[in-house]
């Protein structure tokens, strides 16, 4: 695999992916590098969302593949993925509301745990150990590096929306990911709640003790053309420029595609 | 899941101690007194102290404990994982015949039969959770209501009560049912098994419930799709959901035998895999607390009826002979109040009613 010597970790080859004969994804190619932020930007309905589920494997596309780290990935389902280390968060927020914080956070470290039917149902022995050092290491890695301390056991259908976007990232990261794919993380949140979640995906992508590669969707122009390393935008299921953001900020079609609402590639949130 | 809240000036130490159940020197007190109740006033003071009334005070415990048995398998099922599940009675009934059965044609010991219930109605709840994969909704009603026909009224009632040549009821000759040394002959007897098999049940679901299994099935319910992104294979856990469920139900249908000492097609019926339904309906769904408070009303209330009509008899001597009728509508009618005014069961209401005295004076 030539494609996984230079670092690729995740390829999309050609998928294409209609609903009811409307093309959503027409033939999508985009290469990830390992460790890097890479974003897809692009107009409402461009099939970003689309393209998201396609990856972590909600959607399964009517044609082209999916390779991660050279291996085959089209028809894993989504707990599968999660299992090589696929986590995600929602544009429209998935989290368990009626359940706590630290249990929606809980949730996220299922893959890390073992106890089954017998040991879980006993409990103190194994089970018992695991989820006391399991809270240590929510505590420790997730809680503190997120600031969510003071609401750690608050029911998250209460929280304000912001906190709650903040709480889904913490739930996707504590799956330990290896990729961690972002549909629109800072979409209403306000100004100060937007640079802190930049600050938290830059933390996880450059902290030597994780390096996860991201997948970003996000219509903040400012936040993705400070923060990507790499930019793909797509229009009607299309992709038409793929670049550097500076490539991309200067790319006449994309340009084009945004005509009309021309200041959204620039400064805006919705 | 309710947040505990703790009296002011206690701290925990440890994550352990955070995630204990008992967490205050006052509850553990309160579930001592609680023991004390089950286990020494109940069954061994009260026939004493009220000789009228106290063997049919322990007969209505084990009623209400067979009741949360037999509901804890649909409250697990309903409640927690969100499957549904109308035909339970079916896996009660898998239970009943297991132990008989094992009892009867192999000699096998009454304490191992038990597990061996549990095993098989849990493997055969599994087989009717399969179409819970595929189908959702109408479809899995009619799915889970098959289970009941296809089990009782078919399997059982067409086969496995001719084996023999018993006909329909398969009785239990007395010496039987024996807990090593010890024969279960009384009710007495019968209560204290009642209560070991709860106990042992409820904390056996409340640990499930701490662990990832317990939490994997409350993702399922509440978002199947974030469950699976985070690396739940709802598949299996449905199935194991199945398998647990009917698992309880076993324990109950082995434990239904020791109280009437025979086994027989009518004693699961479908109004009872509604009744249990009803059961949790009333205490509150995903509370296993509510299994308890639920099954205590469900078995109090027509008690407590029957004693209301009693004096009516000579002006309408119908309600006795109709009490059945009576009974079930009493049901019906509870059931619909619960959903409008108390949806969330009486669970809710107990938990508040705590809340209530633990911030009393100050209780505004
Ligand atoms: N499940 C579905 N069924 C039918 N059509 C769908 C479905 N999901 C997406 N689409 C369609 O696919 C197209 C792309 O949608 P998508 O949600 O990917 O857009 P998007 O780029 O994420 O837009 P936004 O910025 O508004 O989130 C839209 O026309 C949408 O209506
Ligand atoms: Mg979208």
């Amino acid at each position: 695999m030539p494609d996984h010597d230079d670092g690729v970790q995740l390829q999309v080859q050609n998928v294409y992916m209609a609903f009811g004969g409307v093309g959503a994804l027409k033939g999508i190619h985009l290469r990830v590098r390992q460790g890097e932020i890479f974003s897809i930007i692009g107009p409402n309905g461009a099939g970003k969302t689309v393209m998201l589920n396609c990856i972590s494997g909600l959607y399964k596309p009517q044609r082209g593949k999916i390779l991660f780290e050279g291996k085959d990935i089209t028809s894993l389902r989504p707990y599968q993925r999660a299992r090589l280390g696929f986590s995600r968060t929602f544009q429209k927020i998935e989290l368990f509301r009626g359940m706590t914080v630290l249990d929606n956070i809980r949730l996220g470290r299922h893959l890390h745990l073992h106890a089954n039917l017998w040991s879980g149902g006993l409990y103190f022995g194994r089970a018992e150990r695991e989820e006391i050092a399991n809270r240590e290491f929510i505590e420790r890695e997730i809680i503190d590096l997120l600031e969510i301390t003071h609401i750690r056991n608050q029911v998250v259908g209460m929280l304000p929306y912001g906190l709650q976007k903040r709480v889904e990232l913490a739930r996707a990261l504590a799956l330990q990911p290896r990729l961690l794919i972002l549909d629109e993380p800072m979409a209403g949140l306000t100004l100060e709640e937007v640079e802190d979640m930049a600050r938290f995906i830059l933390d996880v992508n450059e902290d030597p003790k994780w390096r996860v590669t991201c997948i970003l969707v996000e219509h903040d122009m400012g936040v993705v053309m400070d923060i990507s390393h790499q930019v793909a935008v797509l229009n009607f299921g299309e992709k038409i420029a793929d670049g550097k953001p500076d490539e991309i900020q200067r790319d006449e079609r994309v340009h084009h595609a945004y005509l009309g609402e021309k200041e959204d590639l620039y400064v805006t949130r919705r | 899941m309710a947040t505990m809240r703790l009296p002011s000036g206690t701290y925990h130490q440890t994550y352990q101690q955070d995630q204990a159940w008992w967490q205050t020197r006052f509850v553990w007190l309160r579930m001592i007194g609680l023991l004390f109740i089950l286990l020494v006033f109940i069954p061994l003071w009260m026939p004493v102290l009220f000789p009228d009334i106290g063997l049919y005070v322990v007969s209505v415990a084990n009623l209400i404990g067979y009741t949360i048995l037999s509901a804890m398998g649909v409250q697990l099922l309903i409640g927690y994982a969100g499957q549904l599940t109308l035909g339970h009675s079916a896996f009660i009934a898998v239970g009943g015949y297991t132990s008989a059965i094992c009892m009867l044609m192999f000699g096998i010991p009454y304490p191992i039969t038990i597990i061996l219930a549990a095993l098989t109605a849990g493997l055969w709840s599994m087989l009717f959770g399969l179409p819970s994969v595929r189908v959702k909704g109408y479809y899995l009603i009619m799915t889970t209501m098959a289970a009941q026909f296809i089990t009782v009224d078919f399997i059982i009632t067409q086969y496995v009560a001719q084996i023999g040549g018993r006909g329909q009821a398969f009785s239990i000759p007395p010496g039987t049912i024996t807990f090593g040394p010890i024969e279960i002959d009384n009710d007495i007897k019968v209560y204290y098994l009642m209560i070991a098999l709860v106990i042992a049940c409820m904390v056996f679901v409340g640990n499930l419930l701490r662990t990832r299994v317990g939490r994997a099935w409350l993702a399922i319910r509440d978002n199947d799709i974030a469950a699976e992104v985070l690396g739940v294979n709802v598949v299996r856990y449905k199935l194991a959901a199945y398998f647990v469920g009917g698992a309880l139900g076993g324990i109950a249908g082995s434990f239904w035998i020791t109280s009437i000492y025979a086994v027989s097609p009518e004693h699961f019926t479908w109004s009872w895999s509604l009744w249990v339904v009803g059961v949790i309906l009333i205490g509150g769904v995903g509370s296993l607390y509510g299994t308890v408070f639920g099954a205590m009303f469900m078995t109090l209330v027509p008690e407590i009826l029957r004693f209301a009509v009693a004096p009516l008899q000579p002006v309408f001597p119908q309600l006795m002979t109709n009490f059945q009728f009576l009974k079930e509508s009493v049901f019906g009618l509870s059931i619909v109040l619960f959903l409008l005014y108390e949806p969330k069961g009486l669970a809710y209401r107990w938990w508040q009613i705590k809340n209530y005295l633990h911030l009393w004076p100050f209780s505004y």
